[in-house]
């Protein structure tokens, strides 16, 4: 895990993918270091599903490169490595429980059962139930015992929240969390509800339209922007004043008299080029940022990657 | 049992059991009924009895008669159990999988997509063999004593040349092979099955419409009027006549008998006639034809379903 020859968890280079001839992704590149709890963001219909399947094998890219651990994704070595949860937590309705577990025990080779039972019986799951006799949230948490059994050392989990009530929501998440940090895995977990991972992801991955707005590390993505709030330059069309950088502003909107804007800082500064007294400056939270870049037309700033250490 | 295989073996253990009540049932059926046949023509010295022109004794008769309806019902649930298995086998083998989503869990696991596709595969192709050569089998032992006789089932009708011996048994592996692509095509089951029916049961009637362009009959050559060699058990092909210079002539240009016939023939130049015929040897050519054009299209298949999955079309 700290060999830092290692590679990355998952490394993207130029994807793109077509479905009959609609595309779906379009030069997405981005690392992710192992160890991290990713959030994949972004609207419906973004293509976050679609990054999933390429990233786990189930659907290869029409250009470009997808590596697991340095692996292509489909590989023995990948998938053996990789526990996927898609969204529509699919499961044989006709087996039990205890079938279903069993079965999946056999499919790979470092499974671990006890495990897989715990999560199963915590949720008052009866071994003998059919799976298609279970509500939404305990099919969802059959579907995470299955992911969790696999001790897999990358977890990709489509919306797995979804359709579980907050106090399983935060159980969950717990799990989650303890599995991350007693076995060092990385995590990507995809979700429209911004809140929900702002406390439990350290790395983030912003997807609009196909392609990749934002990624890197939470805390040095809200470093390298700044949060401008103050009164509205009454002689600019924008409201911001005439000496800042245009090609650095995220977003800006003006109600009233009043301007908010998310601005990218300049180069070795914590600050906006520009910057000046009457701008009352703030870190923005990982969720204004994020707002910001889904505000913000489509490609106007060009999308930005930190890289984890880089910025340090 | 490996992991793919078991899931295999859970997921067909169902259609499993209903073909091996199938079985069952024919079974205790035919082993019944050629029980009583025995005891009727066991007594008799049937060479004479076989063919069109057969002369039987009245018992043998009237066994040919009680006997038929059931080798055709049975004949007619083994020309028809090739689509039943492409539908109900084949469709969802991987059509389901891929409906419901469970493709996307089966195949993320340490087991690849090639285990399971030749787990379950596989497996089905097993069942599918064993079961339609047990129905082609009980099918062709109550028929034999019986076999090509007046009133009877022939060789060439499409009960016994579909429905028994390998061809049967190729069909069978065609229609879950057919099926088995199908479904990972369509990815809905439903429309699926009707579509593998649709095209098992085009390609059987192709086969029986077509096959025997493809293969020449023996031509049986009479001079003059004298009258023609009998039937006996072969398949019929029509009738031509010939001017001596050995090209044949439509039948239509002399449709009479008797002294109207000597008349148009010698009108027409005609020295002889010509009946067209498969001998019942010619069975085992059908045959060998079905096999061959049922284990291509399905080895076709297989290898389509097979690239189609390595490739990751359509699984999500």
């Amino acid at each position: 895990m700290n060999d830092p020859t290692a590679p990355p968890a998952i490394r993207a280079q130029g994807i793109h993918h077509s479905f009959r001839g609609k595309e779906a992704l379009a030069d997405c590149g981005f690392e992710l270091p192992t160890g991290r709890i990713a959030a994949l963001v972004g609207p419906n219909g973004a293509g976050k599903s679609t990054l999933f399947h390429l990233m786990t094998g189930l659907l290869r890219p029409t250009r470009g490169e997808m590596r697991v651990f340095g692996a292509a994704p489909g590989t023995r070595t990948a998938r053996e490595r990789t526990a996927f949860v898609s969204q529509d937590k699919p499961l044989h309705q006709d087996f039990t429980v205890a079938e279903t577990l069993d079965l999946f025990r056999r499919l790979n080779r470092h499974w671990d059962a006890a495990k897989a039972e715990r999560i199963v019986r915590d949720g008052d799951i009866p071994p003998k139930a059919r799976i298609g006799s279970l509500s939404g949230g305990k099919r969802t948490r059959v579907a995470l015992a299955l992911a969790f059994g696999k001790q897999a050392d990358l977890l990709l989990l489509d919306e797995p929240l979804a359709d579980l009530d907050p106090l399983v929501r935060h159980e969950m998440t717990g799990l989650l969390m303890a599995e991350a940090a007693d076995r060092g895995i990385t995590v990507v977990i995809s979700s429209h509800v911004l809140p929900e991972l702002e406390n439990v992801c350290d790395h983030v991955l912003l997807l609009q339209s196909g392609r990749i707005r934002l990624a890197g590390d939470t805390q040095d993505l809200r470093e390298a922007y700044t949060r401008v709030t103050g009164r509205a330059d009454p002689d600019t069309p924008d409201g911001l004043p005439a000496a800042a950088d245009r090609s650095a502003v995220v977003h800006a909107a003006t109600t009233g008299r009043q301007l908010t804007a998310v601005i990218r800082n300049a180069p070795g500064s914590a600050l906006p080029a520009g910057a000046d007294a009457r701008w009352i400056t703030a870190k923005p939270s990982l969720e204004e940022l994020l707002l910001a870049h889904l505000r913000s037309t489509p490609g106007a700033p060009a999308p930005h990657t930190v890289q984890t250490g880089a910025a340090a | 049992m490996n992991g793919t295989l078991r899931l295999a073996w859970r997921q067909q253990r169902l259609p499993a059991l209903a073909g091996l009540l199938l079985v069952t049932a024919c079974a205790v059926w035919v082993a019944v009924r050629h029980a009583e046949l025995a005891d009727i023509v066991g007594g008799h010295d049937l060479t004479a009895c076989k063919g069109w022109n057969g002369a039987c004794p009245v018992d043998v008769e009237v066994a040919v008669f009680d006997h038929t309806p059931g080798i055709r019902a049975l004949g007619t649930l083994a020309v028809l159990l090739p689509a039943a298995i492409g539908m109900f086998w084949g469709a969802p083998l991987i059509g389901r999988e891929v409906e419901r989503g469970t493709v996307k869990l089966a195949l993320t696991q340490g087991a690849g997509a090639r285990s399971w596709f030749a787990a379950r595969f596989g497996l089905a192709a097993l069942c599918a063999t064993v079961l339609s050569a047990a129905v082609a089998a009980l099918l062709a032992w109550w028929w034999e004593p019986v076999a090509n006789m007046k009133d009877g089932v022939y060789w060439f009708d499409p009960y016994i040349l579909s429905g028994t011996g390998p061809a049967a048994v190729a069909g069978a592996l065609f229609a879950l092979a057919a099926g088995t692509a199908i479904g990972l095509l369509v990815r809905r089951t439903l429309p699926a099955m009707g579509l593998s029916a649709v095209a098992v049961l085009a390609t059987t009637a192709f086969l029986t419409l077509f096959r025997r362009d493809w293969v020449t009959p023996v031509d049986r050559i009479t001079p003059g009027m004298t009258p023609k060699r009998l039937i006996g058990s072969g398949w019929s092909a029509g009738y031509r006549y010939l001017t001596p210079d050995g090209v044949q002539h439509p039948l239509e240009n002399c449709t009479f008998s008797g002294e109207e016939l000597r008349a148009c023939m010698a009108e027409h130049g005609y020295t002889g006639r010509v009946h067209k015929v498969y001998p019942s040897s010619d069975f085992w050519t059908f045959q060998a034809i079905d096999t061959a054009v049922y284990l291509g299209l399905a080895a076709a298949l297989v290898a389509l379903t097979a690239v189609l999955l390595h490739r990751r079309r359509g699984l999500v």
